[in-house]
């Protein structure tokens, strides 16, 4: 039996948005405040935990079940910045299988043969794939395996409609022991609009805002040296962004079900912000012209 | 009580809708037909599905369903969790070249299941790759929750058609017709059935496309698919989609006769009718019927003595109950009620044809016979069979009860004689046993009244 003190994280959002960044950030905080954390990459990408290990690739649970029906779950682990535990589920190749069923049989493998426990790990967090698109990619929500979950989302409509369609599934399994939502990371916020349109639909979906993180160059630099912003740049303002997110996130221990919007109400909702960017858009246009 | 209601929303058309759990079940899924490959003389299936699935399939078609037996040598490729995560279309092609090492056979006809159609396995691409190489081989998408073994049967077919015998532009054969009848092993007179479909067929002067059954002459029949004049449909609604796509293909005419002929009046008048539609010189067509009826009457004719109760102190029965897939039930109730005079009381046809064929499938019953018809219901759960006939008051009234094992107790509950027509059927052994036709008409009567007989004598 996993030890109480185990905290089991999943965090979400659509592909591109700045996930595994954040993920990583989150998790080398956590490391370097002193705690053991597993990051659990479930992508068929397999590129959660690069800038845990200096750009590295490894090898994902699912390529060595590809090679042995019985795969030590050892072999999967891999230590990276501050000591953290690596471990990518993988997946089949694009357009080939299942790569729902694929996260499925990873996180079962670590779960059977109680590597969480074994570890003895303060926290494993989950890195999911964006959007909640079969059955497989809630397995982290489902099942008790985590008990919060984060998404992440920028003011950006197609970043919010994933949040809300996971939101959706969260609450399709709140009454059956799923997993509950402890908020949004918002990301690349740097305009007070963009932080207004979050705060709108954080507030109509009663959830909230756990941390605003801005885009940043120091965030680019880090990576392209395989690296997080915690180790790269320990002292710029987005390491302490990022550390103070990582507290947040470790001292959450209430989370909500949250109240997702109807596609028509999401579409109404987004159409609103639109009509409010294009007149802001054409105010600042007349004042160009005025001055 | 849940009230039969023959109003039941319809399936989507095309295929047949998931129908929730089920008591007693009455037919097989998609991946079943691959008893119509085995059907085919020289035609083995080799099936991309989970362990077990070909098999269970295959025995509850074969094995409780008269004990009809059958080959079944059928390469599978068991797919487990790893083909699910990383896709099995490489263990197909694994699997296919081992089988081409190890069988031979005129045709192969990879079915695949269940969990290729839910991971998305390219199938065409690794089947096509053996077909160019001039392999006789090609793949019907059967998986389970797409339909049942009907709709199977006319993926299967579709399959061969377009992708083994293929374009046809040549001349068409006069008096070549192509039979859509009785789904094989489904129906467990399937052999001796189409063996007396062919039979009269050939009687009037038609060469014969059985292409299943120990009568087909194989795959060289498929082959011949594209030379016949027309097509014969002859059941409800099963071979309709076959016929209507051959329609378009080969600009082949079609006949549909839904009622398969029971007796010498419905089969002659069966024989005039495609004989008519094939344009075929009446008098051999007279004179056959004439040879037929001439050995069919006596035997009626003395049937006849027993029937009126001059030999016998039996109670006949007088009241139908038919519960069957639609090709039985609607030739049984017609023969019933047309020759041998019972009232239809409850006739249900159990397989769940598509929605867009439930409308006609009714209208055959309504006009079962000159002046009068049936309703027909359309259930598959036992259960809710079982309460909705029992309840019903046959103060009167002798049934008789035409249907499946399932209707065992039902039918000591009204106190019936039960003639075990459809699937599954344990307490038939057939061979080449037939219930069409001419002769079949005969066995038929006999396998009746001797149940009839025997539940007043062992009773």
């Amino acid at each position: 039996m996993a030890k109480s003190k185990l905290k089991q994280i999943a965090i979400y959002g659509k592909g591109g948005i700045g996930k595994s960044t954040t993920t990583s950030n989150i998790s080398a905080a956590l490391v370097d405040a002193g705690y053991k954390v597993m990051q659990f990459g479930c992508d068929p990408k397999s590129d959660s935990t690069n800038t845990l290990r200096g750009g590295d690739y490894i090898p994902s649970v699912l390529d060595l079940l590809h090679e042995n029906s019985r795969v030590d779950a050892h072999d999967a682990i891999f230590r990276g910045f501050g000591g953290v535990y690596c471990v990518e589920a993988g997946g089949p190749q694009p357009g080939v299988g299942c790569a729902g069923r694929g996260i499925i049989a990873a996180v079962q493998l670590l779960k059977q043969q109680d590597i969480f426990d074994e570890l003895d790990l303060d926290y494993v967090i989950f890195d999911v794939l964006g959007d909640v698109v079969c059955g497989g990619f809630a397995v982290p929500i489902r099942e008790g395996i985590a008990e919060h979950v984060f998404t992440i989302s920028s003011a950006d409509f197609m970043a919010i409609y994933a949040a809300n369609n996971l939101f959706r599934g969260i609450q399709t399994y709140s009454n059956k022991g799923g997993a509950l939502l402890g908020g949004v990371i918002a990301n690349s916020i740097n305009t007070d609009f963009q932080r207004e349109i979050l705060d709108d639909f954080v507030a109509r979906t009663r959830t909230q805002v756990v941390e605003y993180v801005p885009r940043s160059l120091t965030v680019t630099q880090a990576e392209l040296q395989g690296k997080t912003t915690i180790e790269a740049a320990p002292r710029s303002e987005q390491a302490r962004i990022y550390r103070r997110l990582a507290q947040r996130i470790a001292e959450h221990t209430e989370s909500t079900v949250p109240a997702p919007l109807s596609p028509q109400d999401l579409r109404s909702w987004s159409a609103g912000w639109a009509d409010q960017l294009i007149e802001i858009e054409r105010k600042s246009q007349h004042l160009a012209v005025a001055s | 009580m849940t009230p039969l209601d023959s109003n039941l929303p319809a399936p989507d058309a095309g295929i047949c809708n998931g129908s929730g759990p089920l008591e007693q079940v009455r037919y097989a899924c998609s991946l079943g037909a691959l008893t119509s490959v085995i059907a085919i003389p020289g035609a083995i299936p080799i099936t991309h599905c989970g362990p077990g699935c070909a098999s269970k399939q295959f025995h509850a078609l074969s094995g409780i369903n008269a004990y009809q037996g059958g080959e079944f040598h059928v390469p599978s490729t068991n797919i487990g969790n790893r083909e699910v995560i990383f896709g099995g279309a490489d263990r197909l092609d694994e699997l296919i070249a081992a089988t081409l090492r190890v069988m031979a056979a005129d045709l192969f006809v990879v079915q695949s299941g269940c969990i290729p159609g839910l991971i998305g396995d390219d199938i065409e691409s690794v089947v096509g790759k053996y077909r160019k190489r001039g392999i006789p081989i090609v793949h019907a998408e059967t998986s389970g929750y797409r339909g049942n073994n009907f709709t199977g049967h006319e993926a299967i077919i579709r399959a061969i058609i377009d992708q083994f015998v293929g374009a046809y532009d040549g001349p068409q054969e006069p008096g070549l017709v192509n039979v859509w009848s009785v789904l094989p092993y489904q129906n467990p007179f399937w052999r001796g059935d189409l063996e007396e479909i062919q039979r009269i067929l050939e009687g009037i002067g038609l060469t014969v496309n059985i292409l299943f059954g120990p009568s087909c002459a194989g795959v060289a029949e498929w082959q011949a698919i594209p030379r016949a004049a027309f097509n014969l449909v002859l059941s409800p609604w099963l071979g309709l989609a076959t016929a209507r796509h051959l329609e378009q293909k080969y600009r082949q005419r079609f006949l549909h006769i839904p009622a398969i002929p029971i007796g010498a009046k419905l089969t002659s008048a069966f024989l005039r009718q495609v004989a008519e539609f094939a344009d075929l010189d009446p008098g051999p067509v007279e004179t056959f019927i004439a040879r037929e009826e001439k050995r069919y009457y006596p035997f009626l004719r003395d049937f006849a003595a027993f029937y009126a109760g001059c030999t016998s102190q039996y109670q006949l029965p007088s009241h139908l109950v038919v519960i069957s897939e639609s090709a039985y039930a609607l030739a049984i109730t017609r023969f019933m009620v047309d020759q041998l005079g019972l009232e239809p009381r409850y006739q249900l046809v159990t397989e769940n044809p598509p929605g867009e064929f439930r409308g006609a499938i009714r209208a055959q019953f309504r006009n079962l016979v000159e002046g009068g018809g049936a309703e027909v219901i359309f259930a598959e759960d036992g259960r809710q069979i079982n309460r909705s006939i029992r309840q019903a008051d046959f103060t009167g009234q002798l049934p008789i009860v035409f249907g499946s094992t399932w209707e065992g107790d039902l039918a000591r509950h009204l106190g019936a004689p039960l003639v075990e027509i459809g699937y599954p059927a344990t307490d038939e052994v057939v061979l080449s046993r037939s219930y069409v036709g001419y002769r079949g008409a005969l066995a038929l009567i006999e396998r009746i009244y001797t149940t009839v007989v025997r539940k007043n004598t062992m009773a």
